[in-house]
């Protein structure tokens, strides 16, 4: 289970099987990819308006919750300009 | 057990192994299909194959028709070398020996 | 097991992983686990444009259990020897 090694202490997307994400700093994980995540805010995406920022705080995610896990170039990430961003929520899981 | 021929069907695994290398056709969860030449698979169902042609049934509804009921659409795409995730898997049928 | 082995050998892989939301991630294969978590870097999301979600990643971890399809570059699979241990591992099931 060494695949979410590297992003301790890295700042991660997280996207949850229901199509929500999440941004945080990575705390922690376990060998179920069960998520800590530290400093975190949902970032809620509509197709008519920008995404919407929600501070969630410390926050644990159980891992049959997570699609996936990506670390974020700080960057990259500040380019964006998110309250002009325009797009659907991530389509949630299905088969 | 231990004089049962290699060959044969004893269970429905062996019926898969004996489809190695050979074109199968794989019905999916989310009214997809798969034929393909099938290399390798497991306990799960997990399946490793070439030369795959995926044909995905949509149901577009029309406007008056019950719920549920409409056109459907056959959207066929070409794979190479695809692994397929068990989890998805209703069944794996051998070739027809016709 | 076989499954994990032959990702194994795929690792440095330029390969596809479609989930079962139908979003599709191009990516270098860095590694896998016994689970079929999937680690991506220089991720490439298809149809950016509609998931813009991901913009600033340019790696990242995908949890097997989510995964419908990975498309494998055809040079990098040897078929015959795969068969050959899917036999092997087969006959191993059947002792047991």
């Amino acid at each position: 289970m060494s695949s979410l090694q590297g992003y301790v202490d890295r700042r991660v997307l997280l996207i949850l099987q229901d199509g929500r994400t999440i941004v945080g700093m990575l705390a922690g994980f376990d060998q179920r990819s069960s998520v800590v995540l530290s400093n975190s805010t949902e970032r809620i995406y509509s197709a008519d308006e920008g995404v919407e920022e929600v501070p969630l705080g410390l926050y644990l995610v159980k891992g049959d919750m997570i699609m996936l896990v990506g670390e974020i170039d700080a960057e990259e990430d500040e380019k964006i300009d998110l309250s002009e961003l325009r797009a659907d929520p991530m389509v949630p899981i299905r088969y | 057990m231990a004089d049962v021929p290699s060959q044969g069907v004893q269970e429905p695994f062996d019926l898969i192994r004996l489809s190695l290398s050979e074109r199968v056709f794989v019905k999916l969860r989310g009214d997809r299909q798969l034929t393909g030449v099938l290399h390798a698979y497991d306990g799960h169902m997990n399946l490793i194959m070439s030369d795959v042609e995926e044909t995905i049934m949509i149901v577009e509804p029309v406007e008056g028709a019950p719920e549920g009921e409409g056109i459907v659409r056959a959207v066929k795409r070409n794979l190479d070398m695809l692994f397929v995730r068990g989890d998805g898997v209703i069944l794996v049928s051998p070739p027809s020996r016709t | 097991m076989l499954i994990f082995s032959v990702f194994k050998t795929l690792t440095d892989q330029e390969v596809t992983v479609e989930l079962k939301n139908d979003l599709c991630i191009k990516g270098t294969l860095k590694s896998v686990d016994q689970f079929l978590n999937i680690r991506l870097d220089a991720i490439q999301v298809l149809d950016e444009a509609r998931h813009p979600h991901m913009m600033a990643v340019k790696n990242c971890f995908i949890r097997g259990s989510v995964v419908r399809y990975v498309q494998l570059p055809t040079s990098a699979v040897d078929t015959q020897l795969l068969e050959d241990a899917t036999r092997r591992e087969a006959m191993n099931q059947n002792k047991r």
